[in-house]
């Protein structure tokens, strides 16, 4: 509840310095000889509103961290708390009960030593959110007739201002940026410590897979942990199957969508097809695992194939080049659109005809582009979870039969996750290192592939 | 208001004829009923101001205002006395007889060798490799490039010089034996030296093409044409021998637009 | 009157050329009138400042050539603007001759002796206002760009022809009857010369403005 007061509290104040600041600027602007200041009125408004807010949201962030430990602390010096358990999740059990009931969260106690506790809470909670607020109130202030004083006629505050608003963007950039370091540190943590249980040679180079998670956690047996099966059964359904059906059928929508298709329809097709892309994976999953793998396998005998399982990589395989169809065509259709039109007319002039054009001028033309859009598409295919985990199957196979089930990294990092093992146990550990090696992978898939575009956009620019 | 023509022109074979000539964008009329000859063995340049209709013209004699949907073309434009836009015309032939060199060049993203090469490949005029070798050496010889490119005929096309990229199309153009040429500003991009050149080997054309060049630039119409037509607000205002037209203008609007007084 | 270039500067320094040309015509014309006026009244120091005049008007020709030729390297000038430079090029040329015919008989002032008496002289002063007239409308029709004018001065050096004819006739006649005047006789007939020769500068100008305001020349009926 308080950090909420005070975040309005703190907008109000850079309303209020926001407008008292504009006011003087315009005395100033009235005042001079030119009707010409430095900067215009509204940027003094700014300038002193982000010297009240950002100061006294930094202030929140921090409060909100340590005010709730200032507030337990107070209670446990209170008298009551001196018969509280030393310490442990008893001890924090109480605190907790008594703190959701003084901040009004639950109505009674269960335990008599919370009650006790409740009173001393809630004078607790009140001091300190008092604190806050008047802390709030004097940094804005101070802030605040800081920055107000600084403004004069010729006070450059339009640089300022930028040099803030750059500022705040830089910071939003850098959450994303550090949340995916984030992430890479933490894989990298456990991916060590399951390299520490299991060589990385016999995990890389193994070609049998079959983690026990019942196994003692001490003594894991390497030869169980051989990953080759799955990165053959990821290839083989995201980058090849897949691809066989998403390169071909993407590249062609993409071509008759730039070239042959009249503005009408394609603004019709295009849409429907990137709707096609945000479709969510489960749903092609329940594709995959309902309709499809059974057509495949009823398909499968009826030729005369006994051993055909109900779950294919086949299955997956296909379904998962539908769903990739967009990436390929979207990408494709970007590129080959970038072509210059003088390409095109160039060729058309010689007498080519538009299929002429298209196969000697404009696919080459654009085949970085093509190229770069087939590669996010299959980094996107081998991190699909949800249609391999429906309809391709559990069984580490190393085979290159699409009838025969087979299984993904995706899928085992789920079922190692999920898994009845404990958390320090290699099975569950192992889920990490196929995820690190999944990230690398992708990330040095998307890296080359923003290589490349990078290259074809230089070349027509 | 109807085109002067110079009365004091000799007479010329017609290669191409427009005969009421209409172009639209949509509902937008950007040609108006033009009539003009253009000789077979005359430069015949195109001038007028921005936006005035040449490019537009000049792209409805080989039909390239096809790949405009919004273009609809009126009236009848032939080629040795048929006309190109009756139903049966082949387009792809026509465009290979109407050859086109456009404002920008823009040499195809393949080796120098390859895209001399494109014409006579989709055309089929060369049987095997060698012939394919002579097309593509005779056609950079005739567009002046040869000396400076035969050493890199495998470079790629558009690592040449602007200059060296308008010429390498030239080359291209002329690849495929086309009977007609046009050149939409076919030097606005490049310097002096290069547009020299250009403009030299335009001359050495000159005879064997019927060759038609629009141009903003009055002293380059001036230099390399022998015809001249004044196209404003989509019309051809007038039509005459070149000489004629930079000394001795006939209409008071073609005279303002040469000496500098347009607008 | 045409309408102006786009290129304001353009429009200076045609308009400054034709200053030229009218300036040096100017000062051309008055040349004939005064060296006529010394030569009737034997006026020596009027005939020295022709003679100086003459000077100027030869620079005022090179500065005329100068500035063609820099209006056509920078301006590149077309059509009317091309033959207007042309024409201020080879008007300043024949401008420049009139100026030395001028000079030419303002030098011949003291070489005519017993004035008072000498009857040839008085047949030249009509034939020297209509070669003074030719020149002042050949001016106007330049500063007009007016053709029909320059034709009718075209027109006009027929006359001047007929008068040399005469005076021709008349001089030699009288040198036959007079043989002590030769010498002076003589000079009358170089003057006559001279003034037909500006006659016929004078219509060479004529075709020069004719030319820069239609792009043809004359019909051959006129000249
Ligand atoms: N693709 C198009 N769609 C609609 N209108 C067009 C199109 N191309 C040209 N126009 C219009 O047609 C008219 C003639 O254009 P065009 O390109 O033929 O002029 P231009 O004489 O070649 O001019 P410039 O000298 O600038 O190249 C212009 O008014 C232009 O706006
Ligand atoms: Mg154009």
């Amino acid at each position: 509840m308080s950090p909420a007061i005070l975040l309005v509290l703190a907008l109000g104040l850079g309303l209020a310095g926001w407008l008292a600041a504009r006011a003087r600027a315009w005395t100033f602007r009235r005042d001079s000889a030119t009707g010409r200041i430095a900067a215009l009125p509204n940027y003094h408004g700014w300038y002193v509103a982000l010297w009240i807010v950002i100061p006294v949201l930094l202030f929140i962030g921090l409060w909100s961290i340590i005010a709730p430990q200032l507030v337990t602390q107070s209670v446990l010096a209170a008298p009551a708390a001196s018969d509280l358990p030393s310490f442990g999740f008893q001890r924090n059990a109480i605190l907790s009960e008594a703190r959701s009931v003084a901040i009004g969260n639950s109505s009674g106690v269960f335990n008599p030593a919370a009650a006790a506790l409740v009173e001393p809470y809630r004078d607790a909670l009140a001091k300190f959110n008092l604190i806050g607020v008047l802390a709030t109130l004097i940094i804005a202030f101070l802030t605040g007739v800081w920055a107000f004083l600084r403004i004069k006629p010729d006070f450059t505050a339009r640089t300022r201002v930028e040099r803030a608003v750059m500022a705040i963007l830089l910071f939003a950039s850098l959450v994303a940026i550090l949340t995916t370091l984030g992430i890479v540190v933490s894989l990298v943590f456990e991916t060590i410590r399951f390299f520490g249980m299991v060589s990385p040679l016999d995990f890389l180079f193994g070609t049998h897979w079959g983690p026990d998670p019942m196994s003692n956690p001490d003594n894991p047996d390497p030869s169980r942990y051989g990953a080759i099966p799955l990165f053959w059964g990821t290839i083989y359904i995201g980058a090849i199957i897949a691809m066989i059906v998403a390169i071909p059928l993407g590249l062609m929508s993409a071509i008759y969508l730039t070239q042959y298709a009249n503005p009408r329809l394609r603004a019709w097709i295009k849409p429907a097809l990137e709707i096609l892309a945000g479709v969510p994976t489960v749903v092609y999953g329940y594709f995959a695992a309902l309709t499809v793998a059974p057509a495949i396998r009823d398909a499968a005998l009826a030729v005369g194939i006994t051993n055909a399982s109900s779950e294919s990589a086949l299955a997956a395989g296909l379904v998962m080049g539908v769903m990739i169809i967009p990436f390929v065509s979207s990408m494709a259709d970007d590129s080959i659109a970038a072509v210059p039109q003088a390409m095109r007319d160039g060729s058309l002039a010689m007498g080519a005809t538009t299929s002429e054009t298209i196969r000697r001028v404009l696919v080459p033309a654009a085949l970085p582009g093509i190229v770069a859009g087939i590669m996010l598409a299959i980094s996107r295919a081998i991190g699909e979870t949800m249609i391999v985990v429906m309809a391709a199957g559990a069984a580490a196979n190393l085979t290159g039969n699409p009838l025969e089930a087979m299984t993904t990294v995706t899928f085992q990092i789920v079922a190692m996750l999920t898994g009845e093992g404990s958390f320090d146990h290699p099975a569950t550990l192992s889920a990490f290192a196929l995820g690190f090696v999944l990230f690398m992978v992708t990330l040095g898939l998307n890296f080359v592939a923003l290589r490349v575009v990078k290259r074809f956009r230089e070349a027509y620019e | 208001m109807v085109t002067v023509v110079h009365p004091n022109m000799e007479k010329a074979d017609a290669k191409m004829s427009a005969r009421d000539v209409s172009v639209y964008y949509g509902d937008k009329k950007a040609i108006d009923d033009v009539s003009i000859d253009i000789p077979t063995k005359y430069v015949t340049a195109f001038i007028g101001p921005s936006g005035c209709g040449k490019s537009t013209f000049l792209r409805s004699l080989n039909r390239m205002n096809d790949t405009i949907p919004s273009a609809r073309v009126e009236g009848e434009i032939t080629l040795d006395g048929e006309d190109i836009y009756r139903s049966k015309m082949d387009v792809v032939q026509l465009r290979a007889r109407v050859g086109m060199v456009f404002q920008k060049p823009n040499p195809f993203p393949k080796s120098i060798y390859e895209n001399v090469a494109y014409g006579p490949k989709i055309h089929g005029l060369a049987s095997g490799k060698a012939e394919l070798d002579e097309v593509v050496e005779k056609s950079l010889r005739r567009a002046g490039l040869w000396a400076e490119v035969s050493d890199r005929l495998d470079d790629s096309g558009t690592a040449l010089s602007g200059g060296q990229q308008q010429r390498l199309c030239i080359a291209r153009a002329i690849a495929v034996d086309p009977e007609v040429i046009l050149m939409d500003e076919p030097c606005s991009a490049l310097d002096p030296i290069a547009t020299a050149k250009i403009e030299e080997l335009i001359d050495e054309l000159n005879g064997s093409y019927a060759i038609v060049i629009v141009t903003h630039s009055m002293q380059q119409a001036a230099r390399v044409s022998q015809r001249t037509a004044f196209f404003h607000l989509g019309k051809i205002v007038e039509y005459g021998r070149t000489s004629d037209i930079f000394t001795n203008p006939l209409e008071e609007r073609t005279k303002d637009y040469i000496t500098g007084r347009y607008g | 009157m045409m309408a102006e270039h786009t290129v304001k500067a353009f429009d200076e320094d045609i308009t400054r050329l034709r200053g030229l040309i009218a300036e040096m015509g100017g000062l051309a014309e008055l040349s004939i009138q005064e060296a006529m006026e010394s030569m009737v009244n034997g006026d020596e120091s009027l005939a020295e400042g022709v003679i100086a005049r003459d000077k100027k008007i030869d620079r005022l020709e090179a500065e005329v050539d100068k500035l063609a030729v820099r209006i056509i390297a920078l301006r590149a000038p077309m059509a009317d603007d091309l033959r207007e430079v042309i024409a201020a090029l080879k008007i300043a040329g024949v401008v420049e001759r009139i100026g030395d015919y001028s000079k030419n008989i303002a030098k011949r002032v003291g070489k005519i002796e017993g004035r008072k008496h000498f009857e040839p002289l008085t047949l030249l002063p009509a034939m020297g206002d209509i070669a003074t007239e030719m020149v002042h409308d050949v001016l106007t029709a330049y500063a007009a760009r007016d053709p029909v004018l320059a034709r009718e001065v075209i027109a006009t050096d027929d006359k001047v022809d007929a008068f040399y004819n005469s005076i021709f006739r008349n001089v030699v006649s009288y040198m036959v009857e007079n043989p002590a005047t030769i010498s002076s006789a003589a000079q009358i007939l170089f003057i006559a010369r001279n003034l037909e020769r500006i006659g016929d500068h004078a219509t060479n100008v004529a075709e020069m403005v004719h030319f820069a305001a239609t792009g043809n020349y004359p019909p051959d009926e006129d000249r």
